[in-house]
């Protein structure tokens, strides 16, 4: 296992460093001045005044130069300063953008993964009524809408006529004038303890999951979830740190209704429909009729022969999500002025903002390789078959 | 002697543990009823190994499941009942009749492979059925002893509990099959095909196993198969079936001694002796009927080289021909002599 984790880190820095230097020289090649254009703003400042601006960024160096540099400065933790923002670090910058983005999108992917997996085993269990038919359809219909069209309308419908939730953005100013808090320390906040709250979530339900007795499992299963969110809740309003900034995140979770459903309806139609299959093809296994041979429940049986082991292929789809997680929110923010990682990509590419463009997708990069890190690990925990043994 | 209350005589006279009686089982499909089991009929006694045997599709998967109440969703029970300890398992609501499942009946299924879920440990999917089925529960203490015994009975190393069924060979996964249809001290067990999927040698020592092992433990076994060789070998009684109908019964030793049906007959010279006299194997002409327009008269008239005019109009009942042999056939009496006249 240790060299297995060890061989699976050393390709991922391999394949870190190969993914910088082609991003870093695609980017290069873009055409344009950079520095012309933006970083003065004016094409027609003194060529001397440009040849100051050049050499202070660097940029009059040959180009493998001034690769090695970037390099040697990027593992020292130095990704330069932005064109545009300049003299602002772009660690900086990224260090504000990177919380909003993994809050909103593993929020979204949690949900929807969730919510995908559930329908689908009721579906695959129950197959033939007449619910299965409406979700079926329902769920294939929201799974080929056009995702900013589809924003359009949940924002006309409930910011627009019902006036329930707001337009767009991630915070209310009006709310936040006077705040003792940087938006970003509550975003961490929020990101941290909502993660811990999966995570104990998971747990119980994975420790319900492996009891055997009827009741017990229940006691873990509803009394650890009800736990979990009491602990939750307490935090929020029982502990003086909570009780100070809950109105703060409150506002952040509010404007992240809007965004978080949208990504669900859109997405957990397929998620729904792996599962189905995968959980179908399952039901029809010899051990499924072995298990109800053995008398157990019926409930047993869908849950803990025919679900677990439906879950692996659910697993491998969870892979791709994870890269879209980072990434595929760019019309998703744009649609909702989320100021993420996607609003980032976008502004900084169009305006040639080249360290902070290498910046952003180095981190992108980053955490792709790492959830399919965790994925992968994630993997073998739920298939034995495929469990890594210690001469592999 | 109507086939309905058929031979308890077969069992010695003691009350029998399993009653099947005029089992009519049909499949509902697109294309129309599948007469999958016809009118049958048998009893099985305590601590008894009974086999049934048949060409495939011939419906005796299918009155194995029904035991267990396991038949697929499209199965239906036009009539009949099945008779354990007196209750009808047919009239038992889902509720009750899990209770039956393994802690009475239990199965060794086809193909060991598939009969394990891949994610669990070995130990742990035996574990779930004894939790389910002991009562009182059995402490961890009890439970962990009698995995140990069920292992080492079925000649198993008790720390192959821990593994998972891929790291097993396919002898291997057959003994612990074998093990956790005992886990819960059932009175019956079905064996459908048990030794199928193993090689010669794997297969004769399971078989040897789990005869030593149902006559230490008092259990009665029905072994489902198509292969007379091993019936031959773990049975006291054996039920010949042929296209959903059970066409011959009667004591394994007289079955294949003396023949009485047509069926049984070819199926048994299909086979060439090693010790008995010099003959060819005979073959069996044809194929099986069409179960969703079953022949008229005696479903085996079109392939039966001595039909008559009387088999083709009118469906033979078991007739009693021995002191406790059964059979369908209305030329039952002439079966073994009319085969000398084969070619």
């Amino acid at each position: 296992m240790i060299r297995y984790l060890t061989r699976r880190l050393v390709q991922m820095v391999l394949l870190f460093l190969v993914f910088l230097t082609v991003t870093w020289f695609l980017l290069y090649i873009l055409p344009g001045d950079s520095v012309a254009l933006k970083y003065a703003g004016n094409p027609n400042i003194p060529p001397e005044a440009r040849e100051v601006a050049l050499e202070r960024l660097g940029l009059d160096k040959p180009v493998l130069i001034q690769f090695r540099d970037y390099m040697f400065n990027f593992f020292q933790g130095d990704l330069g300063v932005s064109f545009n923002q300049y003299p602002r670090p772009v660690v900086d910058i990224i260090g504000e953008r990177l919380p909003r983005t993994l809050v909103l999108f593993l929020t979204a992917l949690v949900t929807y993964y969730w919510a995908g997996f559930v329908a689908g085993k009721f579906l695959a269990w129950r197959r033939g009524n007449r619910g299965e038919m409406a979700v079926t359809i329902g769920g294939v219909g929201l799974y080929s809408m056009f995702l900013p069209f589809f924003a359009f309308m949940l924002i006309w419908f409930f910011s627009v006529q019902l006036g329930w939730l707001p337009i767009s953005k991630f915070l209310d100013p009006e709310q936040w004038r006077d705040a003792p808090f940087a938006a970003n320390e509550v975003f961490m906040r929020l990101f941290w303890v909502t993660l811990l709250t999966a995570i104990a979530m998971f747990m119980a339900s994975l420790a319900a999951h492996r009891t055997r007795g009827r009741m017990l499992e229940r006691i873990l299963r509803w009394g650890g979830g009800a736990l979990v969110i009491a602990a939750f809740l307490f935090y929020w309003f029982g502990t003086e740190a909570g009780q100070g900034m809950r109105i703060y995140a409150g506002d952040i979770a509010f404007h992240m209704i809007l965004p978080v459903l949208t990504l669900t309806l859109i997405n957990f139609a397929g998620v729904m429909l792996l599962t189905r299959s995968s959980m179908l093809e399952t039901l029809r296994e010899d051990f499924i009729l072995t298990a109800r041979a053995k008398g157990l429940p019926e409930g047993m049986i869908r849950d803990r022969h025919a679900a677990r082991t439906a879950l692996l292929p659910v697993a491998t789809s969870l892979v791709l999500a994870v890269a879209t997680v980072i990434d595929g929110g760019v019309i998703t923010e744009a649609v909702f002025s989320w100021p993420g990682m996607g609003e980032i990509l976008i502004s900084s590419v169009l305006s040639e903002d080249i360290p902070l463009a290498v910046g952003a997708f180095a981190f992108i990069g980053v955490l792709a390789l790492i959830g399919h890190f965790v994925v992968d690990v994630l993997y073998g925990l739920l298939d034995p078959r495929i469990r890594v043994t210690e001469h592999g | 002697m109507t086939a309905d209350r058929l031979p308890v005589e077969v069992s010695g006279g003691r009350a029998p543990l399993l009653e099947v009686s005029g089992l009519v089982l049909r499949y509902d499909t697109e294309v129309g009823e599948v007469s999958a089991v016809e009118n049958v009929s048998f009893s099985l006694g305590r601590a008894e190994a009974m086999g049934l045997v048949g060409e495939s599709g011939c419906g005796k998967t299918s009155v194995a499941l029904s035991l267990l109440r396991l038949a697929p969703d499209n199965a239906r029970y036009r009539s009949g009942s099945i008779l354990w300890e007196g209750v009808d398992l047919l009239g038992l609501s889902d509720q009750q009749m899990r209770l039956y499942r393994w802690a009475e009946i239990s199965m060794v299924f086809q193909g060991a492979m598939n009969a394990w879920n891949p994610v669990y440990r070995v130990g742990e999917q035996i574990r779930e059925a004894m939790y389910q089925h002991f009562d009182p529960p059995l402490s961890k203490p009890e439970t962990n002893q009698r995995l140990d015994d069920l292992f080492r009975l079925v000649g198993l190393d008790p720390a192959v509990q821990n593994r998972y069924p891929h790291e097993l060979s396919g002898g291997m996964r057959q003994r612990a099959v074998i093990a956790m249809a005992l886990s819960c001290e059932p009175k019956l067990i079905i064996a459908d095909e048990p030794t199928t999927a193993l090689d010669v040698i794997v297969q004769a020592q399971i078989l040897e196993e789990l005869k030593e092992i149902q006559e230490d433990l008092g259990l009665s076994i029905l072994y489902i198969s198509h292969d007379m060789a091993v019936i031959a070998q773990v049975t006291d009684t054996i039920g010949v079936m042929y296209a959903g109908k059970l066409v011959e019964f009667g004591p394994t030793r007289e079955v294949f001694r003396r023949p009485r049906h047509p069926y049984s007959f070819l199926l048994l010279s299909s086979i060439p002796s090693v010790t008995g006299p010099r003959r060819r194997p005979v073959s069996l002409e044809g194929t099986p009927p069409n179960l969703l327009a079953p022949p008229a008269g005696c479903r085996f008239h079109p392939r039966c080289p001595w039909a008559t005019e009387q088999c083709r109009n009118d469906e033979p009942p078991m007739m009693q021909i021995g002191p406790s042999q059964w059979a369908a056939c209305w030329n039952a009496e002439q079966v073994p002599e009319m085969g000398d006249q084969l070619p």
